[in-house]
Parts: structure tokens; sequence; C-alpha cells
């Protein structure tokens, strides 16, 4: 193929992934709930990679207090992030129930975000989800029927970007 | 071309050159080999065959160019021009041009043996001049007939014009051999389009040639995606969907063979070009000319690996290590259980022996990654030549220690600062010939730029002997930039350390030269990057010397395991001098910084509970210093305890913050929990030095 062909065709690459990403709109979304003082939130399940028990976090120097240090997933070593932190809620020292969620990022990377419990999997219609009521600056994306009530949804790259909700 | 006088063997570079380009000459000769056979056999060659032979043929211009033989280069050069024309149909394969290909693959092959043996034969430069000075008068363009015209084919003018030149002349030539022109279009679902179309690609090439892909506009319904493919063929279009399992509504012919539509049933069952035939006739044809047989054998005897399948060897070399570490802790464990000790001190038997086996597991595969700075040397001394002819100065570089082995990733990394470092000495350093006269120093200006293996350092110096650095302006600078307070009191070698910060340039203000300067502050930190420290000594009127040391490797490191309160930290062992618990009178305070006296020397100190801010545990009553150096610097580290030498992988820390000051990364010692690996040259050169009084 022409060089003109494979440029143009990583232009109509982009589009499809753009457009099938928005395709997917009308599938079903599974949500992973998990819960901080009491209240349920919920995450994307495809960017979930493991929950693992919050074992002896390595403190780190120099970082904000929401960075609660670094654990070692056989031997690849992940920063915890206090989620309560994001929803600023009081920090606790982590309790039996206390997972830690850890989330893969768009570029591969890994963060881990401790929470007070980690629930069930939640699977609701796309046409199902509401737009959030309050503007968190992004952080809560849509809201999923869950009984009676809702969960939020949240967003996992404003839950683990650094300087997001200060 | 130098030609070497006495024979010797082949250094480690050299060996890579041959086993890389003997791997691309052995696929030129077979690609060679199936032209001939086609070409006896009156058939046109085969385009890919074709292209694979040019990308060839540009591949071995470009590693012999790297590697300074510039005769092979240009022999490449010439080769791949042949071929260009060939593909484009700007010139025809005649028996004699082919021949002459023939020959130079089979003249490069020589030359890879005589290298292979010690270097070229005095004269394989003239013979080389000579072929291509034969392949220059043979390939004279004008002799290249026109194939078909393109007009007249009904096939949108959009499509025409996206065209290759390369593509275009395909078009001719299978115009000219009578075959259909076919555009295919296909419409594709989005989220499937990638497979599906390369399953048509492929389905396309067993009945004819694909010749050109192209996205094609066009009201496709959502989530669909419209596709032109131009294909040559034999068959007609109703064969052609049939065969593809598409509509013939989906097949436009664009211009109609020569041959009998009613044949087409016919011709479709002897089409598809099978591998077989060019092999046929090669069995049939007499007096082929053989290669010599020495050419048959492989004149080196190296495997090309990925850098990348080595880290994934360390990788896994690295958790075998972790699993080795938790094994010695559960020996230890049993041990202490009462009745067990038996079988505790059995398991550590078999821990031991085990472990003796994964250290030259690891020696093995750290050995495998070590290149000689050669590479890098080499690249050097070309950029140095180019330097003399650009600027007009006299020097010479000279070159001790290319042999000595780095991690091949270091080695890629080091590039850059190096080229920066010996440019600046060119263009700032060395003054011209005739200030040089005027001091009384020969016009000639010599670089030296050495390598030498310190223990688990290599060291690299390039040594100047120019004007040197004023300290005094450097400082003025400095002050001038507010990098330091106007009342600062600082060494000459803290004065000199200053060319090293960020936003203080080199350039002229100081050296009072034309031309600009490097930031000295990048070549700081991309050597800090790679866990090693850049430190600079000058004295003016007489030269200047940069010192980069480095470790030999960064797969696994040697570390000390400290402890502070509950924490604990890896250090690398190459950056730790030596160990020792301070006596009451040897922790001094001077204004705001803590000194240590050690032997004469004043060092300054870091307490590690400080600057990490550890609140655990009390801070120990007789603290150990561990002191650490990088190049010239060093600095007592204080901690509370010392908890053992490890072997570690460094690995990188993931999550939203991206660095942290005086961390490099962290290891888990075997036991599932992680410990951060200090940065040592972030620590040293933070820490303000200080000197014997």
């Amino acid at each position: 193929m022409s060089a003109a062909a494979s440029r143009s065709w990583d232009v109509l690459a982009r589009a499809a992934a753009a457009r099938s990403a928005a395709v997917e709109t009308r599938v079903q979304r599974e949500l992973l709930v998990f819960s901080l003082a009491g209240t349920h939130y919920a995450l994307p399940i495809e960017r979930v990679r493991e929950i693992v028990r919050p074992r002896a976090l390595t403190p780190m120097p120099h970082v904000p207090a929401e960075i609660l240090g670094v654990l070692s997933l056989r031997g690849e070593i992940v920063q915890v992030i206090d989620t309560r932190h994001r929803f600023r809620l009081a920090s606790v020292p982590p309790s039996r129930g206390s997972r830690v969620i850890v989330m893969s990022g768009e570029h591969g990377d890994v963060t881990g975000l401790l929470v007070d419990g980690v629930h069930e999997v939640l699977r609701v219609d796309e046409g199902e989800l509401r737009p959030p009521t309050t503007a968190d600056g992004g952080l809560i994306t849509a809201l999923a029927p869950r009984g009676e009530g809702f969960v939020s949804l949240v967003s996992p790259e404003h839950v683990v970007k650094f300087d997001a909700g200060g | 071309m130098a030609t070497r006088g006495p024979k010797k063997t082949p250094g480690r570079a050299e060996r890579e050159f041959l086993s890389e380009s003997e791997e691309i000459l052995e696929r030129m000769r077979d690609d060679l080999g199936a032209c001939l056979e086609r070409a006896s056999a009156g058939a046109e060659l085969a385009p890919d065959v074709l292209n694979r032979l040019f990308r060839s043929a540009h591949s071995l211009k470009g590693l012999s160019g790297m590697f300074g033989l510039e005769s092979l280069a240009e022999l490449a050069h010439r080769i791949e021009d042949l071929l260009d024309a060939w593909r484009l149909g700007r010139a025809q394969p005649t028996p004699e041009r082919l021949a002459l290909f023939e020959e130079s693959v089979e003249l490069f092959g020589h030359a890879l043996e005589q290298l292979a043996g010690g270097g070229l034969d005095a004269g394989f430069g003239d013979t080389v001049a000579a072929l291509i000075a034969r392949i220059a008068a043979e390939n004279a363009p004008s002799t290249a007939p026109q194939s078909a015209e393109s007009g007249a084919i009904d096939a949108p003018p959009a499509l025409l014009r996206a065209l290759t030149e390369y593509e275009e002349h395909r078009l001719r030539e299978n115009l000219a051999r009578g075959r259909s022109i076919h555009v295919v279009t296909a419409v594709l679902q989005l989220a499937s389009f990638e497979d599906r179309l390369s399953e048509i690609s492929t389905a396309l090439r067993e009945v004819g040639e694909l010749l050109s892909t192209l996205p094609s506009p066009g009201d496709g319904g959502p989530g669909e995606i419209r596709f032109a493919l131009l294909v040559a063929s034999e068959l007609d279009a109703a064969s052609l969907a049939a065969r593809l399992e598409l509509s013939p509504a989906a097949i436009h012919t664009a211009r109609a063979g020569r041959r009998d539509p009613g044949a087409n049933s016919a011709s479709s069952a002897e089409l598809p070009r099978t591998e077989a035939e060019p092999a046929a006739a090669a069995d049939a044809r007499e007096g082929a000319p053989e290669t010599e047989t020495a050419t048959l054998r492989s004149v080196s005897d190296t495997v090309r690996v990925d850098v990348r399948k080595l880290d994934e060897l360390m990788n896994l070399v690295g958790e075998l290590a972790l699993e080795r570490g938790a094994l010695s802790e559960f020996a230890r464990r049993l041990g202490a259980e009462p009745g067990l000790a038996r079988l505790g001190a059995e398991l550590d038997k078999i821990h031991k022996a085990l472990d003796r086996k994964l250290q030259d597991l690891q020696a093995s595969v750290i050995e495998v990654r070590m290149v000689p700075l050669r590479q890098v040397f080499d690249k050097l001394s070309r950029v140095a030549r180019r330097l003399r002819l650009d600027l007009g100065k006299q020097a010479r570089l000279e070159i001790k220690g290319a042999d000595t082995e780095l991690d091949k990733l270091i080695v890629e990394e080091l590039v850059d600062p190096l080229m920066h470092i010996v440019r600046n000495a060119f263009d700032h350093a060395l003054e011209t010939p005739e200030e040089r006269r005027a001091v009384g120093k020969p016009a000639e200006g010599v670089i030296r730029l050495e390598a030498t293996q310190r223990g688990n350092d290599v060291v690299i110096t390039v040594a100047d002997d120019g004007r040197g650095i004023d300290a005094q302006r450097v400082l003025a600078k400095a002050i001038e930039r507010g990098l330091v307070p106007p009342t600062a009191q600082l060494s000459q070698r803290e004065m000199l350390d200053l060319v090293f910060a960020p936003g203080l340039s080199t350039r002229s203000e100081v050296t009072e030269t034309s031309g600009r300067g490097v930031g000295m502050d990048v070549v700081r930190s991309n050597v800090s990057a790679l866990g090693g420290i850049a430190s600079v000594d000058s004295a003016l009127g007489v030269g200047t010397t940069l010192t980069l040391t480095l470790p030999i490797t960064l797969a696994i490191i040697q570390a000390l395991v400290v402890g502070v309160g509950e924490e604990r930290y890896a250090i690398p062992l190459n950056a730790v001098r030596e160990v020792l618990i301070p006596g009451a009178d040897a922790l001094q305070r001077s204004g705001t910084r803590e000194l240590l006296a050690l032997r004469g020397d004043a060092l300054p100190v870091l307490r590690l509970r400080d600057e990490f801010a550890v609140r655990s545990g009390t801070p120990a009553i007789k603290p150990f210093a561990v002191i650490l150096g990088l190049g010239d610097a060093r600095l007592a580290l204080l901690v509370d305890r010392l908890e053992g030498q490890r072997d570690t992988v460094i690995k990188p820390i993931q999550g939203p913050v991206r660095s942290v000051r005086g961390v490099a990364g962290a290891t888990d010692l075997g036991d599932r929990s992680a410990v951060l690996v200090l940065d040592v040259a972030a620590l040293v050169s933070s820490a303000p030095r200080a000197e014997a009084a």
C-alpha cells in the first residue's frame, strides 16, 4: 500500500475506533460496585485489573497525603490512592472489609484505589444511565440504577488523576 | 576505506555488523535465486521479491555506512539504484544487469568473509570501484522501454490519481500483460473491518495482483467503511466475485483483459501462481552458477536478539530471584520452629545451591546484554572528523578503552550526552590554532576520550587541553541569573559544578567562543537517569575534564538494605563506599550543615529519617553512616540499622506520581512488600558539597 494510503488508513482506523466506542453505548455495561463511608459508587469493570487486600503499604516520601504508599503485586510496584480523599471524606485506617481496586490506566500503567469495601458486579443497560445531578468536576460521569436507588459511576481517569479534586 | 594491516579477530561491534549483514545477504541470495530462475524461464520478476531485494539493499547501505565501510555502502547504494529502476519499470532487468547484480552480491559476501578474517584485503576498494563503474555504465536509464499506457481505464479518476509511481508502474505492467483490471468495492463493518479487509486482500492476492487499497468515500451506512481495491487478474468479474464470496455488483471491471471471456472458467484453473513453477524451472536448468562453497558456510556464529527479548529474560531471572528470596525466608522460619531445625537447615542448603546457580544465570544474562563502548566511540570520532572540517580547528580525538563493556541500554542512552560533550569541547573548549600558538600550546588540540571499568562502575572521561573554565565567571553568571545568592561562599569545585545547573548555559559569556552551547544540565540529568553521575574538573588555560560514572548494568543490582524506623530502603551497592558507626565527636554542625569528619575530610551528612520524613520508631542513638560516592562526590547517609546485602531488580513505581526526589524505583525483596530504592545520584548532588578545609 502506498504511503498516502497508509496515512489515510491511520485516520480511518482512529475514526473507526471512536465510532465503535459510540456504537458500544447500546450494549450492556458491567460496573464494579464499591463503598466509601456507607455510600455506594461504581467503576467500569473493564478498567479493573484485580482486587487485593490492603497489605502493609510502603510509604513514599515527598508525596501528597492522598498517596498512601506503594505495594508489590508479584514484584510490580503500584501506588495506592486513598479514594476517600478524592471524595473529601476523612481518612480512616484500612479495616477488615477494605480492599485495593487495582485499575489499569489507558497507557498500561496501574494504580491502586483503597476503598472501604467491594460489593458486586452490576449489569446495566447503557440506556438506563442518567446524567449526574451535581457537577463534580467530572469525577461522577453518570448515575446507574441499583435496587431502589442509584449508584454514582466514577470516572477512572478522574479518580486516578493526581491533580484532580485537589 | 581503511584497510587493516595485521589480521586480528573481529571485535564485538564487528561481529554484530557481520551477523546482521550476513542475515540480509542470505535473504538477498535467496531472492536473487528466485529472480534468476524466473528470468531464465522468461517470466516477469515477481514484484514482491524485487521490493524485498530493494529493501535489503537499502538496509545493507545503512549498515555499512554506520560502520564506516564506505566502499561497501557505495556498492549497496548502486545495487539499490539498480533495483529501484527495475521495480519502478524505469529499466528492464536484462541478463547482463542480473549478472552484475549477482556479482555485486557475491562481492559483498567476500567482503564479509574478509572482515570476519580480520579486515578487508588491500585493493578491495579498487575491486569495488571497478564494479561500481560497470554498474553505472550498464544501468543508464534511457534504455527503459515504456510499457503500455494506463489510459482508457474506467476507474474513478480520484482513485487513479492516488496511485504511487510504483503502483502506476504495476498497473501498466499488468495491462501490458493483458490482464483484467477490476475495482473491488468492499463495504465493511467498522468494528471488524481490519480482519475482513485482510481476508479479502489475501484472497485477491491468490487470484491476481492487488495493486492498491484505498479508503473510498461514499454513502456507507453508519458504522460502515468503504474501500476500493484495485486488482489485476486474469479472472473476469463474475469468477472473481465467486472466489471472494462477494456480490458481483461489488466488482467493477475497469478494463477487460485480452483473453477471450469464454475462456475464463478454464483460465481460473490454471491461473493461481504456484511456487512450484519456478522451482521446477530451476531443476530443469543446467549449470546454474554455483555459489562458492566458502560462502555457503556462515562466517559468523552469532545470533541476533531483540533487546526487548533480553529484557523479558532479565525480568524472568529477576522474578526467580524473588522466589529465591521467599525460599530463603521460609527456610529461616522453618529453622526457628522447635523440632524443625534440621529440616530448616536442609532447606537452607538446597536454597544455597539454587542461589549459586541463579547467580550464574544472572551473570550470563547480564553478560549477553553487554556491548563494547566502541559503537558509541566510533560515532563520536565520525562527529569529530566532521566538526574539525566545519569549525576549522586543528584537533584530534584520542580514544582509549573502547572495548570496555556496558549494558546495551546504557550505551544507547549515552550517545546523546557524549555527543553534547564532545561537541562542546570542539566548539567552546578548544582555542583556534592562532590562540593556541599565542599561549605556547601546540596548534593542534587534543580531546581524550577514555573508558575504564572500576568495580561495578564504568568511568568515561572526556578531557581537552583547551582554555579551561573560568570558575569565577561561572559563579558571576549564576549569581546574575539568581541561581546562587550573591553572598554564597563556594569552593572551586562547587563553582565549577554550577555548569550543570539548569538555566546556566556555558555559552559565549563564559567561554567567549562562537556557536551555541548545549545545556550541560541535560547531560547531568540523562546520566542520573541511568543511575550515574556527571562531574567536571577544569584548570584555567590547561583544560577541562568531564567524568561520567555509570553502573555496568541496570538490570540487576546489588543493594544494601538499610532500615529507618519501620521502613526499609535499598541502596545500590555500587554507590556505597563504606559503612561505619561515627564516633560521638565525628558528627559536627557547621551553620545549617551537618558534617562528618572522615580521615581529614568533612563529608556532608544527610539523615534519611529527616529527608524522607519517617515518623515510625525512634532514631537510633548510634546511627550507621553509609558513605555514598558517585564520581568524586560523597555523602554520609545516616540510617538506623543495616539489614544486609541483596540482589534486586529495580522496578518503576506505577501510579499518578511520576517521580519522587531521591527515589529511583522500588523492589520486592521476596516478602511481598515493596522497598524503595534510593536514587543516590539525586541525593548526592542535592547535598551541599564539602571539602577538606
